[in-house]
């Protein structure tokens, strides 16, 4: 089986396309997915590549089964993942429900269109709340939100990493807008920056005779039938959840040291608040910029200290959604006197000039 | 000089027109069939339109008639909805074969197998055209579309589905079911009408499956389309009357 | 004074991997051959990618003197997944006088696009031109390179346009264009010209590399949706 990138090497390439070519380095071993603009290109390049390396592919019949068929695939012990976008995330959330209750390490990039319903194709962060704290379970889900393609094929290869370690249902969040920009970043073997993957190992289908006594039959559920039994299952799994979350929090912070502004933004808007901050303390305005990278666990400590130091009387949360970003940050920072303004648009992209302006117009 | 205004069916929205179809795409075609049979029976004012995601989300203001859209997949409920609500109104779903066999297929079953009385019509030009011509359940052995890049293998992902077929296994027998193809306009418009008439005269469940084209994600010339249409998914894809109240099925 | 050698118009098809330049190039193309006093028709025949198609930026290529087919942006609007939509004068452009450029989407079928345009099988006067960034993953090598154009179909000559966006080198431009110049050579396809970013004006020699250079100007940064 040839190897799928034998060196690193800078390429110029689009949002999808990088993902797709991240899980293959990552030794992904089938993905499941269902068309979906604006995420379509993941599926066609993994169709084009997979047979070359001997991976798997099925277009399932919609978003619950794509999700459904990952959550059997990992079961059974092969590394699965799948890729989906709005009414499809929807979709998903019951299988994503079943991989956080029965503790499943599936990997899902999602990549945000505008919402609610059909919306539109283009690009929202209108997913945080979904992708966060969807379904009807507690959150307990690892949450990566990338800025550019770099990130997008890390974050892919730590996502599997994350996943399979922790046994956390894990996601790249992504967008519209990153899925199809084209921009240089370098690809590389895993092994080459001394990252090792993660072995995988089924949960069904195990080696060993059963008949003959080797083993145990694997009984596998996610329902209950008391609820203190329930409850037993959700904080064993909440305190898991607890205390992975200091190793798991990524999160960027610039001129927070003084600062009486700071600008909290995630995903590809930070890449338009650094462009912004930057020219503000070129003109003298002291705006620091804070952009966790985990949406799931939130770098809320790293926050909170990141407003203690810099003496920072105001916050402005800029997002593409009408606040969903906002009510995270707000509940994880519960506590902080701060005032925090808004600079929300729906599904529409934001640029420096806007979030400058905003900042120019409440300091 | 006059302007020769081309004849149009009273019930199409006139200022949606000309059409956002590509050229050569049988849902334009569907459309003047299903246009002129809601102006020949007169059920203009009680007619819900519903369409799907995909490209049959194109004719959302395509009828002068009451429509919604609705989700992907999700046509069929919606129209469901509306008849169990309100049986005086005329429901017709509109629908691919993405949205009536994949992602709407358990909706198509339950609705068959429980004989709504909505008529749904669902254009199978075997790929997902809207989103860039995807595998779809209707894509043919060997077809090459943008998920099946080496070409569609039945081992790996099952032979083309036959819709209706099984729903008329499911239906009683005050059911209508129907393949057309947009290459027998005549045809089409009748089954159409009896689908219709079906819904009118209160018997059951309506549903008619139109063989159509899309040289724009099939990559043909006229010809090439023509032929793939009547010479390769035809004989895949059997036309005529399979299931009907009204007498001997017309092949 | 008739001319055996001039061709009588220029109709040339752009087609390549996804987001290997070829709207850049045709862009450009189609602006050169205004400059030079044609009458120029720029078509797009991209069917997959909703964004970066020539939609958003119709407007400014018509303030240019181009004749733009393809829907822009506000007739697309609020249809959703507007991926797949073709202008239907698309389908007859070779019927149009003067220059026809053709930016044809990527897609599994490749060349075969060209069955959607009437006459385009017959035409002798059709090229088609395969667009080929060496910093792209799936033709960063010999061999990438070589199935890919064998799954193209029709192939009339090869453009190389190797740049990795904004990081773009000399080195890197020198070493994969190169590298295509001489596969070109193996698979016997013409290397009509390369493609440079303009910023690059003064520091490339075409005598290195044996084939015409165009300095071309980036408008597609505007295009996206």
């Amino acid at each position: 089986m040839p190897k799928v990138i034998t060196e690193s090497k800078k390429a110029f390439m689009t949002g999808n396309e990088t993902a797709a070519w991240a899980a293959l380095v990552s030794g992904a071993d089938i993905m499941f997915g269902y068309p979906i603009t604006p995420q379509n290109e993941i599926m066609h390049y993994w169709t084009r590549l997979a047979p070359k390396y001997g991976r798997g592919f099925l277009q399932t019949e919609d978003e619950i089964s794509a999700g459904f068929t990952v959550c059997g695939s990992v079961q059974s012990g092969k590394k699965a993942f799948t890729a989906t976008a709005g009414p499809g995330n929807v979709l998903m959330q019951e299988p994503f429900g079943m991989a956080e209750a029965m503790r499943l390490p599936v990997l899902a990039i999602i990549q945000q269109r505008g919402g609610p319903s059909s919306g539109t194709v283009v690009y929202s962060q209108q997913e945080v709340t979904l992708t966060t704290f969807g379904g009807n379970g507690e959150g307990h889900r690892i949450v990566y939100s990338t800025a550019t393609h770099q990130e997008i094929y890390d974050y892919v290869i730590k996502g599997f990493n994350t996943a399979w370690k922790y046994r956390f249902p894990t996601f790249v969040l992504g967008d519209g807008y990153q899925a199809k920009m084209r921009e240089p970043l370098e690809i590389y073997p895993p092994e080459e920056r001394g990252i090792k993957m993660v072995d995988t190992y089924p949960l069904i289908g195990l080696e060993g005779s059963i008949r003959a006594g080797e083993r145990e039959p694997q009984h596998l559920c996610n329902i209950y039938s008391l609820e203190e039994e329930l409850y037993e299952v959700v904080l064993k799994n909440a305190a898991d959840y607890e205390a992975i979350c200091p190793e798991l929090i990524e999160f960027e912070e610039k001129h927070c040291e003084d600062a009486e502004l700071i600008v909290v933004s995630h995903g590809v808007v930070s890449r338009a608040a650094d462009d912004a901050v930057k020219a503000l303390r070129a003109q003298g305005i002291k705006a620091g910029y804070f952009r966790p990278i985990t949406l799931r666990p939130y770098p809320a400590e790293q926050l909170k200290a990141a407003i203690a130091k810099s003496g920072a009387k105001k916050l402005l949360v800029a997002e593409s959604s009408y606040g969903q970003f906002y009510r995270l940050t707000r509940q994880e920072i519960y506590g902080e006197t701060v005032k925090i303004e808004t600079l929300f648009k729906p599904g529409v992209g934001i640029i420096d000039y806007d979030i400058v302006n905003k900042i120019k117009s409440i300091i | 000089m006059a302007t020769v205004v081309p004849a149009t069916p009273k019930s199409w929205y006139l200022p949606s027109k000309p059409h956002k179809f590509c050229p050569g795409c049988g849902h334009g075609i569907v459309l003047k069939a299903l246009g002129e049979a809601i102006d020949e029976l007169e059920i203009q004012d009680k007619t819900i339109f519903g369409c799907d995601i995909g490209c049959s989300l194109l004719s959302w203001n395509f009828f002068a008639c009451d429509t919604t859209q609705t989700h992907h997949g999700r046509t069929t409920p919606v129209m469901v909805g509306i008849k169990r609500s309100r049986p005086e109104l005329i429901t017709v779903g509109y629908m691919g074969d993405g949205g009536g066999y994949s992602i709407g297929s358990q909706h198509l079953v339950n609705a068959a197998v429980r004989n709504e009385k909505v008529t749904l019509i669902l254009v199978n030009n075997t790929n997902y055209g809207m989103t860039g011509g995807q595998m779809a359940p209707t894509t043919l052995p060997e077809q090459i579309t943008e998920t099946t890049p080496y070409g569609r293998d039945p081992e790996l992902t099952g032979y083309p589905t036959k819709g209706p077929e099984f729903i008329a296994q499911l239906t009683p027998d005050s059911a209508y079911v129907a393949r057309a193809t947009v290459a027998k306009y005549k045809q089409l418009k009748r089954f159409i009408k009896n689908a219709l008439r079906n819904q009118i005269e209160g018997n059951g469940f309506s549903f008619v499956e139109v063989l159509s084209t899309c040289p724009t994600n099939w990559r043909t010339n006229a010809q090439q389309t023509w032929h793939f249409l009547e010479d390769e998914m035809e004989p895949n894809f059997p036309v005529g009357e399979i299931k009907s109240p009204f007498g001997k099925g017309d092949k | 004074m008739f001319s055996p050698q001039i061709p009588a118009r220029v109709v040339e098809a752009y087609i390549g991997e996804y987001a290997s330049g070829k709207s850049e190039l045709a862009i450009n193309r189609a602006l050169e051959l205004k400059y030079l006093g044609h009458k120029v028709t720029l078509v797009d025949l991209d069917t997959v990618e909703p964004f970066y198609t020539l939609r958003p930026i119709k407007q400014m290529l018509e303030n240019k003197g181009l004749d733009v087919i393809g829907f822009s942006k506000e007739d697309a609007f609020g249809l959703g997944e507007t991926g797949a939509m073709l202008n239907p004068a698309a389908r007859w452009v070779l019927w149009r006088e003067g220059d026809v450029i053709l930016d044809i989407g990527y897609g599994v079928h490749g060349a075969r696009t060209l069955n959607l345009v009437e006459g385009a099988s017959e035409s002798s006067e059709l090229r088609v031109m395969a667009v080929i960034n060496y910093s792209r993953p799936m033709t960063a090598s010999r061999q990438g390179i070589i199935d890919y154009i064998s799954n193209l179909g029709r192939v009339d000559a090869i453009v190389a346009n190797t740049h990795l966006g904004d990081e773009t080198t000399l080195e890197v431009i020198k070493r994969g264009n190169k590298a295509i110049i001489e596969v070109a050579k193996e698979l016997d396809i013409p290397v009509d010209y390369m493609a440079v970013d303009r910023n690059f004006l003064q520091k490339i020699n075409p005598e290195e590399f044996g084939v015409p250079v165009k300095f071309i100007k980036r408008y597609m940064p505007k295009a996206i949706w």
